[in-house]
C-alpha cells in the first residue's frame, strides 16, 4: 500500500473562511512551524506593503508556489493547458486576497493554495467559466517569474533503449501503464495478473528504467 | 528551497500520479505534502517525464512490445491506424506496413489453455542463424492468442524478409512447443 514515508507531525487542522461567497474547508499544513517558510515570509511581506507594493515577494511567492500547484493541476485535470490555467487563477487570487489584505493569517498561505486548487478543481469540473473571467480580467497583474517546466523530455531513443533491454513482462506493463496512465487493478485485469504483481512488475521496470537513462544522461554529460 | 520533514517513496508519489492509492485521504495526505516539499516535487516530475518518454517511444514505433486485446482497442478507439495480421498456430501470412501506418499488431492464435510461462523464440532471414528469445511474455490464456506489437519504426525500413517466430510453454520437463508462425515480409509498393 502506498505510505507517506514520514508523515508530518500534526493532524490537520480543519477551518473555515469564506472566499467569494464559498464555504471553504481549508486544511492547515502543519502551521506550527509554517510562519518561518519562505512561503510565510514572502506572503506576510505582501500583505504588509500597500497593494501591488511587493512585487518582489509576490515573484518569489509565484516562484515557490506555480509549478507545486501545475502539479496539482496535472494529476487532478491530466491536461497541461487546464494545469496552467489552474496554476495563473489559484496565483492570481492568492496574491490579490494577500494584496487586499484579507488572508487573515498569510503564514499559512500554502493551506489556503491548497484549499483553492481543491475548490477550483471542483469548479472546473462543474463546468464553471470564472477562471476565463478572471484571467481575462486580471492576467496582466500576475507576476512575471520563469516556472520550469515541470516534466523535463527525456531523450525518446535513450528511453526506447532502456525498455528494449527490459525483460518482456516488465516492458509490457510499463508500456500499458504510462500510455494511458492505468492503475495496477486495470492492467493487472487485463494481464492476468493482481494489482500487488502489476505493482511489483512495475517498481522493479521503473527502477531498471531510470538507472539506464540515468546513466545515458551521465554518459551524453 | 522548501522541504518538508520527510519525503515520499517513488511508489507513493507514482500511486499519486497513477490514481492507484489505496484511500483517498492517502491521495489527500500526498496532495498536501506535495504543496511544500519541492524535493518530492521534482521527483515526481522525473517520474512524469520517464512517462512521457515510454508513451513517445511507443507513440514513435520505436518500441517491440507482447500486449492485450483489450490494450489494441483502446488505441482503436484513440484512433491510432494499426495493420493487423491474423496467425494460427503453425501458419503464415504475407505482410507489409503502410508510411502511415502507426501500429503493427500481430496475432498469434496458439492453444495457451494450462499454459504458465511462454517463451517466444523470434528469428529473421535478415540475420540468419541468431535467434532471439523473449521470455516469460505476457499472455493471457482465455484469449487463445499472443499479440505481439513489432517495432514498426524499423519493419517500415526493412528489405523483404522471412520472420519466424515459435512460441514454447516453459513446464517443469522442458520447453513445448505450443505455435510456429512465418510471417512474409515486403517493403510497401511505392
Amino acid at each position: 500500500m502506498p505510505q507517506v514515508v514520514a508523515p508530518r507531525p500534526g493532524a490537520l487542522r480543519i477551518y473555515l473562511c469564506s472566499v467569494a461567497g464559498y464555504a471553504w474547508r481549508m486544511e492547515a499544513l502543519d502551521d506550527a512551524s509554517a510562519a518561518e517558510t519562505p512561503e510565510a515570509r514572502a506572503a506576510r511581506r505582501i500583505a504588509a506593503a500597500p497593494p501591488g507594493q511587493a512585487s518582489e515577494a509576490e515573484a518569489e511567492l509565484y516562484r515557490l508556489l506555480a509549478p507545486r500547484v501545475r502539479r496539482y493541476g496535472l494529476r487532478h485535470l491530466r491536461d497541461g493547458h487546464a494545469a496552467a490555467d489552474l496554476m495563473q487563477q489559484v496565483m492570481l487570487h492568492t496574491l490579490s486576497k494577500l494584496r487586499a489584505g484579507e488572508l487573515r493569517e498569510p503564514e499559512r498561505v500554502l493551506s489556503f493554495v491548497l484549499g483553492t486548487c481543491r475548490l477550483t478543481v471542483m469548479d472546473q469540473r462543474r463546468g464553471e467559466r470564472r477562471r476565463a473571467e478572471l484571467l481575462e480580467r486580471f492576467a496582466d497583474d500576475l507576476p512575471v517569474a520563469e516556472v520550469a517546466h515541470v516534466a523535463p523530455r527525456l531523450d525518446e531513443a535513450r528511453v526506447a533503449d532502456c525498455l528494449e533491454r527490459l525483460p518482456e513482462r516488465e516492458r509490457a506493463v510499463l508500456v500499458m501503464t504510462f500510455y494511458d496512465e492505468r492503475p495496477s487493478e486495470a492492467v493487472g485485469s487485463e494481464l492476468g495478473l493482481s494489482a500487488g504483481n502489476v505493482r511489483v512488475i512495475r517498481h522493479r521496470g521503473i527502477d531498471k528504467l531510470r538507472r539506464c537513462v540515468d546513466a545515458g544522461r551521465r554518459l551524453a554529460a | 528551497m522548501s522541504a518538508a520533514a520527510g519525503h515520499l517513496s517513488l511508489d507513493a508519489l507514482l500511486a499519486w500520479w497513477l490514481h492507484d492509492e489505496a484511500s483517498a485521504a492517502t491521495a489527500d495526505a500526498v496532495d498536501e505534502h506535495l504543496m511544500q516539499c519541492d524535493a518530492c516535487g521534482r521527483a515526481l516530475d522525473e517520474l512524469v517525464a520517464l512517462g512521457d518518454g515510454v508513451r513517445a517511444a511507443f507513440r514513435a514505433g520505436a518500441l517491440a512490445s507482447v500486449t492485450t486485446a483489450a490494450f489494441v482497442q483502446r488505441l482503436a478507439g484513440q484512433g491510432v491506424r494499426m495493420r493487423e495480421y491474423r496467425v494460427p498456430a503453425g501458419g503464415s501470412v504475407e505482410c507489409s506496413v503502410a508510411p502511415d501506418d502507426d501500429l503493427l499488431v500481430s496475432r498469434l492464435e496458439a492453444p495457451l489453455g494450462g499454459v504458465r510461462r511462454l517463451d517466444a523464440v523470434v528469428a529473421s532471414s535478415l540475420d540468419p542463424g541468431v535467434e532471439h528469445r523473449l521470455e516469460d511474455v505476457p499472455f493471457d490464456p482465455r484469449t487463445g492468442e499472443v499479440i505481439w506489437l513489432p517495432k514498426v519504426a524499423a519493419v517500415k525500413l526493412e528489405p523483404a524478409n522471412t520472420l519466424r517466430v515459435t512460441l514454447l510453454s516453459i513446464e517443469d520437463g522442458g520447453a513445448r512447443e505450443v505455435g510456429r508462425y512465418a510471417f512474409h515480409h515486403r517493403p510497401w509498393p511505392g
